[in-house]
């Protein structure tokens, strides 16, 4: 492929070449600064300028080359928005309301979670991870599949699987998007179980949130339709509200009848995901889902600017002593694979390869808008990460191991955590856990595992930090919560939906009534399957002697990064199937490296003899006790032996699972490269016919000089006269000119 | 000063109600204006209730 990028961004003048290279320093002194202190303590803002100064070289010089070099824009073709326009998914969007909705649809609790527990290792090897991963795989799977949907008219994932690889890695590819989809609903739900259990103030303001929907709701298709920002003004208000009252509630005899054991929420939250998938959308998911937009793109700013307010300093270490003994509380394993499979979000996801693939490519107006849309949000999703490395960071690093330790190491009591957190090698003295927990008004925070309690705790003290002082530490700890939860549970309901989905269009092919999407027995059907699906291993989750969130989050790290191995694998496949094998190394580097990440990772939890980490190892130790009649710790009856025993055959077979679907995916893809290297079969894409395009539009965030002349011109023009054109149809146009200097 | 902050809270305000789906009956008319002059089109109310519908069947993706 010989792409000739026209060099319509100007030329290097001495103040462009100053500015980068100001950028360039500044991030190297920040790095440096990161790397080198020992001992000293960091400020956060390091971290920050660290990860912007790499961002912003990554997006200029980085992802434009992958946008003009490797995919070849063409914003002379018409996208399938302008094509195909027909004002329901079709749509030419302008650039930065579908960067917006594209990272309104990406980021959820996961980057959030993630970092928190990662930071058990120190704060570098996560946020190196976080940085660097997204930059050199993240953001380039994202752009790239977004890239090669929308020149498919907006495929889906397994859809391009089936088309590019074969029948075989398609359904592979199909069944590893069902068992993600899964693993990702429980332990989400998971999530939220563990920061409501006993918390009548957390439960108390989240049951809220249904009848502030179903109000929303009513409001939008009655009274008002189409104002969805006054209403959702009207939801936040009255979310605002319901945190309060929450306060109120907390101290009244109303407490008890809101203080929920973690099982009954499980049925809560399985009862109330039925309902969801089954309601009509405009009822419960829709006005949910504008509520959690808008709460999410609010918080993660107030968090931001937070941050920059109170410059806070890291308690964290660098690196833990648990980064090479590997036997730390949170999750056990060595730094390799595992902080690469725990950040699961931040810096390469799989899952974000699905919403690439489906609604954005539809939308978009140029083809060299995929870098800011593709590559632009999934950055900022980095961000998200850094900044929950950061509040989970400045915690006190007892308190960070009181709370996010299971509950069979740390137990249930003040004095048996600050014993145990000593044990760790850290200091927290039983009042001080006390104390922690009275100042944001939680009974105990101690085994408050899954990540959101620890970064409401790091939320908290930023905010009360910079806005409102120690008297509203309670009202902060529980608004971080119940904004962390409502989009879990908007995962949770929209998560239900697409599974039903899929499950009626896989078993329609079999009986053809169960495809109809309005046949209520099959809705039913289908929504239980999925519902009763992720509510076992929520349920397993919660019940685990060993802690469902350290038992199960690896597990869902790996299906994570399965998926972003399948997404690599098919972008690899259409680079060297369309003659640019010399740039294959662009998806194939990441794909490699995940490969490498993902099936060490799988190799340790099914082959390792440590009974902490080989789910096999696991079930033989807890086996051989049932066997004996023995009952061993954490385990506390001989029923939680044998519980031990069925969940880690469970989560073995399932890691057994998801590393042979990596192996058939890339076995099948690989033979697809080896016949088109070889010249044995004429490679055929399946890619869109080309037609020429009549819009224009910018490229980048600012539009250039020769944006602003093109627009006038289209304006002044009726569209369809004859536009001038830059070249010939054959010819590669002025790809990715978007001027970000 | 004012025009610029005036125009500051234009924009935002114009990038809230096209993220959050305001204007989506505005785009619907300017679309049907376009490629199905001789055809009625729906009213607020009705287009508002098709586009929810619609989300019944494509109900968009959340990630984690």
């Amino acid at each position: 492929m010989t792409a000739t990028a026209t060099p319509s961004t100007g030329r290097w003048t001495p103040r462009r070449i100053a500015i980068w290279g100001a950028v360039a320093v500044l991030g190297a002194v920040a790095w440096g600064i990161l790397a080198l202190a020992r001992g000293e303590s960091v400020n956060a803002v390091w971290l920050i300028v660290a990860a912007l100064c790499s961002y912003a070289i990554a997006y200029r010089f980085y992802a434009r080359f992958i946008a003009t070099r490797v995919l070849g824009v063409d914003d002379n073709r018409a996208t399938p928005a302008e094509r195909l326009d027909n004002d329901v998914d079709f749509q030419p969007t302008d650039r930065r309301v579908l960067f917006g909705h594209h990272f309104a649809a990406i980021a959820g609790a996961g980057p959030l979670v993630g970092p928190v527990l990662a930071a058990q290792m120190g704060y570098l090897p996560g946020t190196m991870w976080i940085i660097f991963g997204v930059i050199f795989a993240g953001a380039v799977q994202d752009m790239v599949i977004l890239f090669f949907s929308m020149r498919r008219d907006g495929k889906s994932l397994g859809q391009m699987a089936r088309d590019e690889i074969g029948p075989l890695g398609g359904a592979a590819a199909l069944l590893a998007v069902f068992a993600i989809m899964i693993i990702l609903l429980a332990v989400l739900a998971l999530v939220v179980v563990n920061a409501l259990a006993d918390s009548p103030w957390g439960t108390f303001s989240l049951a809220m949130t249904i009848p502030i929907a179903l109000f929303m709701g009513f409001y939008l298709r009655v009274l008002r339709p189409g104002r969805v920002l006054e209403t959702s003004a009207i939801g936040v208000g009255l979310l605002l509200a319901a945190i309060v009252l929450g306060g109120v509630i907390d101290n009244s005899s109303l407490a008890p009848a809101f203080t929920l054991s973690p099982k009954t929420l499980v049925v809560c939250l399985v009862v109330y995901g039925f309902a969801a998938s089954v309601l009509p959308v405009w009822m419960l998911l829709a006005p949910r889902d504008y509520l959690s937009t808008f709460m999410k793109v609010g918080t993660i700013g107030l968090l931001a600017a937070g941050i920059l307010f109170t410059l806070p300093v890291l308690e964290n270490q660098a690196v833990t002593k648990f980064a090479s003994s590997g036997d730390g509380p949170v999750f056990a394993g060595p730094l390799f694979p595992f902080v690469f499979i725990i950040i699961a979000c931040g810096a390469l996801s799989g899952f974000h390869a699905l919403i690439a693939s489906g609604t954005t490519p539809k939308l978009i107006e140029k083809e060299s808008q995929v870098r800011m849309v593709g590559y632009g949000a999934m950055l900022t999703e980095s961000f998200v990460a850094v900044m929950a490395m950061i509040a989970a960071s400045i915690l006190d690093q007892g308190l960070y191991f009181a709370m996010n330790s299971p509950p069979g190491v740390v137990g249930t009591t003040v004095q048996s955590a600050s014993e145990a957190v000593t044990n760790l090698g850290f200091t927290i003295t039983p009042d001080q856990l006390q104390a922690a927990a009275a100042e944001v008004e939680e009974q105990t925070l101690i085994a408050r595992t899954g990540g959101a309690p620890t970064l409401a705790v790091g939320m908290s003290t930023i905010f009360s930090g910079a806005f409102g002082g120690d008297a509203l530490k309670a009202f902060w700890y529980h608004f971080a919560i119940m904004f962390e939860a409502l989009f879990i549970l908007t995962t949770v309901d929209a998560g239900t939906r697409v599974g039903r989905f899929m499950l009626q269009d896989t078993l329609g092919n079999v009986w053809k009534p169960m495809g109809r999407p309005s046949w209520r027995p099959g809705v039913y059907l289908t929504s239980a399957i999925v519902v009763g699906a992720w509510g076992y291993f929520l349920w397993v989750g919660v019940t685990d002697p060993l802690g469902g969130i350290n038992q199960l989050f690896p597990l869902f790290g790996i299906a994570n990064q399965l998926l972003a191995a399948v997404a690599l694998t098919v972008a690899t496949t259409i680079l060297i199937k369309s003659g640019r094998l010399r740039w294959a190394w662009v998806t194939a580097v990441p794909l490699a490296w995940d490969v490498a990440v993902t099936l060490s990772a799988s190799w340790y939890k099914i082959f390792s003899s440590d009974p902490l980490i080989g789910f096999f190892a696991q079930r033989d130790k807890y086996q051989q006790a049932l066997d004996a009649g023995e009952v061993i710790p954490p385990a506390k009856s001989l029923d939680d032996v044998s519980q031990i025993v069925t969940n880690s055959t469970v989560d073995g077979v399932l890691s057994i699972l998801f590393a042979g679907l990596i192996i058939v995916i890339i076995a099948d893809a690989a033979r697809i490269w080896w016949h088109t290297l070889s010249g044995r079969r004429e490679p055929v894409l399946a890619e869109a016919p080309v037609e020429e395009s009549k819009l224009w539009a910018p490229s980048g965030l600012f539009p250039t000089a020769e944006d602003r002349a093109r627009q006038a011109e289209q304006q002044a023009e009726p569209v369809g006269a004859g536009r001038e054109r830059s070249g010939g149809a054959g010819d590669r146009g002025p790809g990715g000119s978007g001027d970000d200097g | 000063m004012t025009t610029r902050l005036r125009r500051a809270m234009a924009g935002t305000l114009w990038y809230m109600r096209e993220v959050m789906g305001e204007n989506a009956y505005e785009h619907y008319l300017a679309h049907q204006r376009r490629a199905h002059p001789d055809e009625p089109v729906l009213s607020r109310r009705e287009f508002e209730c098709r586009r929810m519908d619609q989300m019944e069947i494509r109900p968009g993706q959340r990630c984690c």
